[in-house]
């Protein structure tokens, strides 16, 4: 076992681990911590895959970003200390039919893909590339998400604003 | 090393764990000393700009006396009161001090040490600045003192908004360097100080000359961002002690009131470093090293160790010196300079950089 | 607008280098303050601190204590006796009156002066020491008397002796007077049975 492999399992784990507990957690806070934990696990994975740009995006943007606005709202919000979190068993049935499809669609995929096995050559940089691409055979898409963000921020900057007149 | 520690254990993996341990050791002890003169040379600077002389009684002119405040600091009752989230209250300043610390792992003290030579460099750096809120959100929250809750979400607010001028900087930087690798950034800077940033890289011709306005402008503005990033005074909403009563570690004491604390100050030398790697060369010497002079191979890392500390010093007293010259801006104030200056300003740079670029 | 715009911004810039110019001259400006316990600020000529009392000249007249505004001084007295007199001031002047008693409670001091000038052997007196701080507050009262106890008891039955014995003197002059006045009012009697007394005379007329 090399050091990689242990560092994969303590990333997996954290993800996985800390993903249950933002969903068991009885305190919304303490949900939004965990993913913290989750975002961090993921990003590590990431790594591992030699996919470093997206890893450190990755904390960027969810933890950097999306966890502060989620913990933004989630503390801003009155009376979250007697929020009631719905937990416990619900339409248990449905819900074991559900996921065993889910996990049979999965294994099945796992066993039955070819996968390469021959070692991968991991990219000692990636960002370069990433660039590179993103600028000539994705620009279209890249400029049209660019669009779509600015009109989100439009949107939100006229919707948050005062009503005038 | 490796191999060598592999002989000692007799087992590569545990020989790989500790020279990731090892490896981590030298930046954090520079950071506890580099607290411990800056706290001392704060207090220094400080009383001297008000006419006073601070610390005179512990060692020669008091150097002894940040010493001697962290052995009763953690000598300290650790306080966790009834009310407060304890997990939460006793993960968060570790989580703070922790992503700081993964920060100094990208800066090239020295051409042959770097914590680690990444491609995304200054990207992460970003990153974990950007989560260090999330620690800072988690202290206020678990102190269950509205204070501390209050200090937080300034903080936040604040670190959030004033990432953007910095990250508009950043790309600026990116796109003069070609590079996020803080050591290959030091590198293209290399020999003499015209070739530093802030005079326009290394290239010649006419897109050096032209740069030079612009660099100082991204200059001015990576330094006020990543200042308030580090709640510096004038931008120590979240940590105001006269309205919030030290935000949000009001209800922190001993070894974890100093992790926060080591936190701040070793923040204050990231940035320094920052404006240093980026406009005024990194780890190299303004005029050639001694070492080359004389020929002795082992000198230059000495000097580079030097100079890259000395300039990064020097930010930071800029920043002490800024520190007792302004008072603090309100809410209001703050957001203004960031969205309705810095902001403007920073896209305006990135537009006027990048067409010098083209030419 | 958009000249307001860069105004704005260089104002913002330029007043802070000027900001920055003034502490950085305060930079070099020598520190106003004093290394306290090894420099010492010079104290004024007439500086008021703590209460001394030089206790060989003090004549037991009370004035200062009187003179308190706050009470802290406490004299108490004893009669010096013809045969153990308390001697003289320095200056030459008689002491009457042995002093058992003399404490200030310093704590209580108000530092005003006003015991200093009614002393008419200036004895009392302000220096020029301030620190004297104690742990245990009763350290504060200063006791200046420098008899012992005995003495003071000594002094006590010198004093009762010698009223006794000018008691007795009285009581055995009185009995003398009286006896002398019985004599004299048996001789009146005598002579005013010879002759009218005037009032009789007054009350004729």
């Amino acid at each position: 076992m090399s050091i990689y492999d242990l560092i994969f399992y303590l990333f997996a784990a954290i993800t996985v681990l800390s993903a249950l507990m933002v969903v068991s957690s009885d305190n919304i806070v303490r949900s939004a911590f965990y993913l913290l934990a989750t975002f961090f696990g993921v990003s590590g994975l990431y790594v591992l895959l030699g996919a470093d740009f997206v890893a450190v995006t990755q904390i960027m943007v969810y933890i950097g970003g999306i966890l502060i606005l989620l913990l933004f709202g989630v503390m801003l919000t009155s009376n979250i200390t007697n929020v009631e979190i719905k937990k416990g068993m619900k339409n248990v049935i449905p819900a074991i039919v559900g996921i065993g499809i889910f996990l049979a669609a999965t294994i099945s995929m796992m066993t039955n893909t070819n996968w390469k096995t021959q070692p991968g050559e991991i990219p000692q940089t990636t960002s370069f590339e990433l660039g590179k691409l993103l600028i000539t055979d994705y620009v279209l898409v890249f400029e049209l998400l660019g669009i779509l963000l600015l009109i989100a921020l439009i949107g939100a900057a006229s919707m948050a604003r005062k009503e005038q007149e | 090393m490796q191999n060598y520690l592999t002989e000692i254990f007799g087992n590569e993996l545990v020989a790989e764990i500790t020279v990731y341990v090892l490896n981590t050791i030298p930046v954090l002890a520079f950071i506890v000393l580099f607290v411990l003169f800056a706290v001392w040379l704060e207090r220094k600077v400080s009383a001297h700009m008000q006419d006073r002389l601070g610390p005179m009684r512990v060692g020669w002119h008091g150097v002894l006396q940040t010493v001697a405040d962290f052995l009763k600091l953690v000598q300290k009752e650790d306080i966790v009161a009834d009310a407060n989230d304890k997990a939460l209250f006793n993960i968060a300043p570790f989580l703070v001090f922790v992503a700081t610390l993964a920060t100094y792992t990208m800066l090239p003290f020295t051409s042959i040490f770097v914590g680690s030579n990444a491609d995304v460099g200054i990207f992460l750096v970003l990153a974990l600045s950007g989560a260090v809120v999330a620690g800072i959100l988690m202290a206020g929250w678990a102190s269950n003192n509205k204070y501390s809750l209050y200090g937080s979400l300034r903080a936040a607010a604040q670190i959030v908004s004033y990432e953007i001028p910095t990250a508009l900087v950043v790309l600026t930087m990116i796109m003069v360097y070609g590079t996020m690798n803080l050591g290959d950034v030091t590198e293209a800077q290399t020999s003499y100080f015209w070739n530093w940033g802030i005079f326009g890289g290394a290239g010649l011709g006419l897109g050096k000359f032209l740069l030079v306005p612009f660099m100082f402008v991204a200059f001015i503005i990576l330094f006020i961002s990543t200042l308030a990033e580090s709640n510096r005074t004038p931008f120590d909403l979240p940590e105001s002690e006269s309205e919030l009563v030290a935000g949000f570690n009001t209800e922190y004491s001993g070894i974890k009131f100093s992790m926060f604390f080591l936190a701040e100050f070793a923040n204050m030398f990231l940035i320094g470093s920052i404006l240093v790697i980026f406009f005024f060369g990194g780890y190299n010497s303004p005029f050639g090293y001694f070492g080359n002079l004389i020929g002795v191979d082992w000198l230059i890392p000495i000097e580079q160790l030097f100079w890259f500390i000395g300039k990064g010093m020097f930010f930071v007293f800029i920043s002490m010196w800024l520190r007792w010259t302004l008072p603090r801006v309100r809410v209001d104030q703050l957001m203004t300079i960031c969205w309705k200056y810095l902001i403007p300003y920073a896209f305006f740079n990135l537009l006027i950089v990048g067409l010098i670029l083209l030419i | 607008m958009i000249k307001d715009y860069l105004k704005n911004t260089w104002e913002g810039l330029y007043t802070v280098l000027v900001g920055m110019k003034i502490t950085w001259k305060h930079l070099f400006v020598p520190s106003v303050t004093l290394q306290y316990p090894e420099e010492r600020a010079k104290l004024p000529e007439r500086a008021r601190n703590r209460l001394f009392v030089n206790i060989n000249d003090c004549i037991g007249c009370m004035q200062c204590a009187t003179a308190c505004p706050v009470n802290c001084i406490d004299i108490e007295t004893v009669k010096g006796a013809p045969v153990d007199m308390p001697g003289e001031t320095s200056k030459g002047k008689k002491k009457a009156l042995w002093v058992t008693k003399f404490e200030i409670d310093i704590a209580k001091c108000c530092f005003c002066q006003l015991c200093v000038f009614p002393c008419p052997t200036e004895c009392i007196q302000m220096t020029d020491v301030y620190e004297y701080s104690e742990w245990d507050r009763d350290n504060l009262i200063y006791n200046y008397a420098n008899l012992t106890p005995q003495e003071v008891d000594i002094k006590q039955l010198n004093l009762e002796k010698f009223q006794a014995e000018k008691e007795a003197k009285k009581i055995e002059a009185a009995k003398a007077k009286a006896e002398a006045a019985a004599k004299k009012a048996e001789e009146d009697k005598a002579k005013s049975e010879e002759k009218p007394s005037d009032d009789e005379k007054k009350e004729e007329k």
